[in-house]
């Protein structure tokens, strides 16, 4: 799992769990089955349904916190497919097309499974079949949710609220990412490009990745000096640091100017503009952070290797 | 115990946009334990986690 998953989610979960919400960690194998992850092997999709939840459990998200149900619990309810008919009836295929990212705006009806043609339809079934509130997810999954409450109010079942969280970019940054269209909007459309680019090893952290990787990964990482738009090292910060912190230091040699101290993300951009921090600084103090924020998931898998050699092993190729 | 406004900024932190905010606050007014949820696909370690659910 990434950083991304782990920590944007994981965090907002969090505080989701402690505003007083029941929240559901859904499994959505029967999803992953029809996006043909693990080339739609249900098998291997479960082995790694179980990854997450071990993931989820290391980041402090265990069984008494949340729930967790697996797609496949739904689809065996009888009234979960009625529930996915009537959904599809309320929208064209065209509009069940357009809410999958994964298509791209390039891509044609002929290029496309008739079963992601469910996808959209089972992402609002579920919501409905869960009773929910809110639903959570990144911004690039904002058309389900649309059609989702769009769905909900034809059909008298409610509108469910829609809750976004930023995508966190490969550390090759936007660049680095292919330029294909997933989106009528331009810059949603890149932010899912970049989010495409994490499927690259080098290019994106894991949870469980050492502090030695994580500094090596962050040296490569792509950081124009000056420039904030596009900088995935920057967005870390803006992300992952200052969501956390009041303030944040950045510790740096005496020779170079000793630590730096920021009570705003607008004050460290700005230093950032005007060349007051360096580059390698950024990287250095971003590698220190993120092994200090994963020190806890390291520890679970020292103690439960299991899971990852499980993963280890169906993704050979 | 958390008061309303704690629970909002606690939900609506980090967060780029909320479909729609006066509709969250009427779940915080109305219910103790409402019901979330957020879906992942099981993909890989390395996969990337193709655009669809998270």
């Amino acid at each position: 799992m990434h950083i991304g998953t782990g920590l944007v989610c994981g965090t907002k979960i969090k505080d989701m769990v402690k505003a007083g919400f029941h929240f559901i960690i859904f499994l959505a194998d029967w999803h992953s089955m029809i996006n043909n992850k693990f080339g739609g092997d249900m098998e291997k999709i479960e082995t790694a349904g179980e990854y997450f939840k071990h993931c989820f459990t290391a980041l402090g998200l265990a069984e008494d916190k949340v729930e967790y149900i697996w797609a496949s619990e739904l689809a065996g309810k009888p009234n979960y497919w009625e529930r996915v008919i009537r959904i599809a009836k309320t929208i064209t295929a065209q509009r069940a097309m357009r809410a999958l990212p994964i298509m791209g705006r390039d891509m044609k009806a002929q290029d496309v499974e008739a079963a992601s043609l469910f996808y959209p339809c089972m992402q609002a079934a579920d919501i409905f079949e869960m009773n929910l509130d809110v639903a959570c997810a990144g911004i690039d999954q904002r058309k389900a949710h649309v059609l989702a409450r769009e769905a909900g109010e034809k059909l008298r079942w409610g509108k469910p609220v829609a809750l976004h969280t930023p995508m966190l970019m490969g550390l090759a940054g936007i660049q680095g990412s292919d330029q294909g269209s997933y989106d009528d909007d331009p810059k949603l459309s890149s932010v899912i490009a970049a989010k495409m680019s994490k499927s690259k090893p080098e290019n994106t952290i894991l949870l469980h990745d050492s502090p030695e990787l994580i500094e090596e990964k962050l040296r490569k990482a792509y950081c124009p000096p000056k420039i904030i738009e596009g900088n995935p090292v920057i967005e870390y910060y803006r992300v992952l640091a200052f969501r956390e912190n009041e303030t944040v230091i950045l510790r740096r040699e005496q020779k170079y100017g000793g630590d730096l101290t920021f009570s705003s993300f607008k004050e460290f951009e700005e230093a950032y503009k005007t060349e007051k921090i360096h580059p390698q600084d950024l990287k250095a103090n971003m590698a220190g952070i993120l092994a200090d924020v994963l020190r806890g998931v390291r520890d679970y898998f020292n103690k439960h290797p299991e899971p990852l050699e499980q993963m280890r092993k169906i993704e050979a190729r | 115990m958390m008061n309303q406004e704690e629970r909002l900024e606690l939900v609506t932190r980090g967060t780029v946009e909320i479909i729609q905010p006066a509709e969250l606050e009427r779940v915080l007014a109305e219910k103790k334990k409402p019901r979330a949820y957020w879906g992942f696909e099981c993909s890989g370690k390395q996969l990337c986690q193709n655009g669809c659910l998270d």
